[in-house]
């Protein structure tokens, strides 16, 4: 990733890969084959220093906010933690200042959360804590999985809008994972679409959005409900059919079984990836 | 063993009516009531998809489960009714019938339930095909063994379910699957009342579409009524013709949906509505601001006061009464309030 910072979106549904692809980055699983290199190092070879560096450079915010902190612990204690461990700043003291700019930064601030523990805290408060302490570092890289879908939707609008001020005004680059394409359209600079484990689309957001290019893109658009209820006039209803249990298995395009361009080469041979019009896709329709 | 009858001629036409419904969870051991549904009235006509909104924990499930009848602890229910039209204008009270009533009379026949957590309603030891024999056996439906497998091949076909699925366990299907056995098990007997509680949850947009595409269809097809339980606003715009918005375990708005979207009149409601983010739109958005209240301890007066924008005096000491704004619409907000003082 390079300047200037973007927020970069993986669109994908349950068992699409972006969970075991964001747990790669982060260090939490070790690949089969293949290397992450970041900023030129690979970083499955770190030594000790190393894996500091790294933890500093790219930090992470999860989905449950309520999974990310122990409930006997006090939830102040982890961000001095974080201070201590990633900035080597051990007195209290010192870290009271930092601490409490980052949970200013997020809308809270070191008074309100001192001493609390998570029941305490409401969802949207509670992931504002993990966010303020995934940004103690000022990582160059902070990846979210699906940050607000455990959030009320009053709650959901302001924790978006603290990741786009961490873009503006921290400068650091995000990539944002989600199944919900209005968040990722509102928050996106780029996208990529993920289906069965397999990248079929990636651009800008604006191009992507508003002419998709593989046929997966166009259904997910089209499938959408948005919160408007002239919805109800615009949307064109779905049929859907058994038969699509063995997409996993098939040799050629996994969307071959519902894609309503499929061609006798889609499920024969996988298609190649291409650029066309500012981004890659994956789809026999583009290939002359 | 007839049933109690009650007839009642105050309800009008409609099919399904809630009184007054009080209830919440008791924890004993540390003496709090959980005061999940306040006083919440409504009605749902023929022929119409009613659905009841709000956010994570503002009590809707709990609602669904007093209107179902499954009144188990910690829940209680300390006031209310509620009347069903069980065919020919006889109404059955819910809330007092007992079990076998229920049983016989309502569940699958009259009023099938759709729980968030399908789990609920499936027997762990038995295959998903001797579901749908069972249900047929209990209420007297005598058919043959290839009428329930056109059946579920159909119904199964049509929310994206394979025929294969007959066959398991449902310990053997994700959770989003047998949420889609449930929805085939609740229309089988074409009730009057369907009652579907987040029925899309874990399953991605395409099949969420899909699934609402076919009941919504059933819907118009068979004329029976709904009630659509979602935290979703997006499920709402597109299944609903009227709507009830509630707020930590208040009906704060209802009526006709399309009203409620475009020109809604509480002030969370129109926060609400404000803060959804559509379909292609960019520009910074507004939330609200705090978080609800715990319903162990709800604020004093009007339960959205300490985040509304418009709080006045009487908001903080009095709870709002509810408006009644033409036919069929009501908004629980002082500032609509004429007995304001
Ligand atoms: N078995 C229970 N015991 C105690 N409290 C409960 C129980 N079930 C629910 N509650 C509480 O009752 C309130 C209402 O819960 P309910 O499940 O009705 O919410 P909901 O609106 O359906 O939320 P969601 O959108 O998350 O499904 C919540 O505060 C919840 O914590
Ligand atoms: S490769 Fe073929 S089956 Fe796959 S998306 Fe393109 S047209 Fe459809
Ligand atoms: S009653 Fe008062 S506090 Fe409640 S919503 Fe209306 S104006 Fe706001
Ligand atoms: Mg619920």
């Amino acid at each position: 990733m390079s300047e200037p910072p973007k927020i970069f979106v993986i669109v994908g549904e349950t068992g699409s890969g972006k969970s075991t692809l964001l747990k790669l980055i982060l260090r939490m699983l070790i690949p089969d084959g293949g290397t992450i290199l970041y900023k030129g190092r690979d970083i499955f070879k770190l030594n000790r220093e190393g894996v500091r560096w790294y933890r500093r450079e790219v930090q992470a915010v999860f989905q449950d906010p309520y999974e990310s902190f122990n409930p006997i612990r006090r939830v102040d204690t982890y961000l001095y933690d974080t201070a201590k461990f990633l900035l080597n700043i051990g007195k209290s003291i010192e870290a009271i200042p930092i601490i409490d700019e980052v949970l200013r930064f997020v809308g809270l601030d070191l008074e309100r959360i001192k001493g609390k523990s998570i029941k305490e805290f409401s969802g949207g408060e509670l992931q504002r804590v993990s966010i303020a302490r995934a940004i103690l570092s000022r990582p160059r890289l902070l990846v979210a999985d699906e940050p607000v879908s455990m959030l009320d939707a009053s709650l959901r609008v302001s924790v978006l809008n603290t990741f786009k001020e961490i873009r503006d005004k921290l400068g650091s680059s995000i990539i944002y994972v989600t199944h919900d394409l209005s968040t990722a359209y509102y928050i996106g600079d780029e996208i990529a679409v993920l289906y069965r484990g397999v990248l079929v689309e990636k651009g800008p957001m604006d191009v992507v959005y508003s002419e998709p290019l593989h046929p997966y893109t166009k259904m997910l658009l089209d499938s959408i409900l948005e919160p408007d209820i002239r919805i109800k006039e615009r949307i064109k209803p779905v049929k859907l059919s058994s038969i699509e249990i063995s997409e996993f298995l098939a040799p050629g395009c996994k969307f071959a079984n519902r894609c309503p361009y499929v061609k006798p080469i889609c499920s024969s041979k996988e298609p190649p990836s291409i650029d066309i019009d500012r981004r890659t896709v994956s789809c026999w329709l583009y290939i002359k | 063993m007839t049933p109690l009858y009650t007839q009642i001629n105050s309800v009008g036409s409609s099919i399904l009516v809630a009184e007054n419904i009080d209830g919440g969870y008791i924890v004993p051991d540390r003496r709090l009531f959980i005061h999940a549904v306040d006083n919440v009235s409504f009605t749902l006509e023929g022929n119409e998809v009613l659905g009841i909104a709000g956010e994570s924990g503002c009590g809707k499930s709990t609602l669904a489960k007093i209107v179902y009848g499954v009144i188990e602890p910690p829940l209680i229910v300390r006031r209310g009714r509620v009347l069903i039209d069980v065919g020919n204008r006889n109404l059955i009270d819910i809330l007092s019938s007992d079990r076998e009533t229920i049983r016989r009379e309502i569940m699958w026949k009259t009023l099938s339930y759709i729980p968030q957590n399908s789990m609920n309603v499936l027997n762990p030891m038995k295959r998903i095909r001797d579901h749908f024999i069972e249900t047929l056996k209990f209420h007297g439906i005598e058919v043959s063994k290839k009428d329930v497998v056109n059946y579920t091949r159909e119904v199964f076909n049509s929310v994206g379910l394979p025929i294969d699925a007959t066959n398991a366990y449902p310990h053997q299907l994700s959770g989003g699957m047998r949420q889609r056995v449930v929805i085939a098990l609740a229309l089988m007997l074409k009730p009057r009342v369907v009652l579907a509680d987040e029925p899309t949850t874990a399953v991605d947009v395409v099949t969420q579409l899909g699934i609402l595409s076919f009941l919504k269809e059933w819907q118009k097809e068979t004329k029976c009524s709904m009630i659509v339980i979602s935290h979703d606003m997006g499920v709402h715009a597109y299944m609903d013709n009227r709507i009830a918005i509630m707020y930590a375990g208040n009906i704060v708005e209802y009526g006709d949906a399309e009203k409620v979207f475009t020109d809604p009149l509480h002030p969370y409601t129109k926060l609400l509505i404000e803060s959804l983010i559509k379909k292609g739109e960019k520009s910074i958005k507004k939330g609200i601001l705090g978080s609800p209240p715990n319903l162990a301890n709800p604020p004093p007066g009007c339960r959205f006061h300490p985040r509304c924008p418009y709080a006045m005096d009487i908001c903080r000491k009095e709870e709002p009464l509810e408006t009644r704004i033409g036919n069929n619409y009501r908004v629980k907000c002082w500032l609509y309030s004429n007995s304001r003082r």
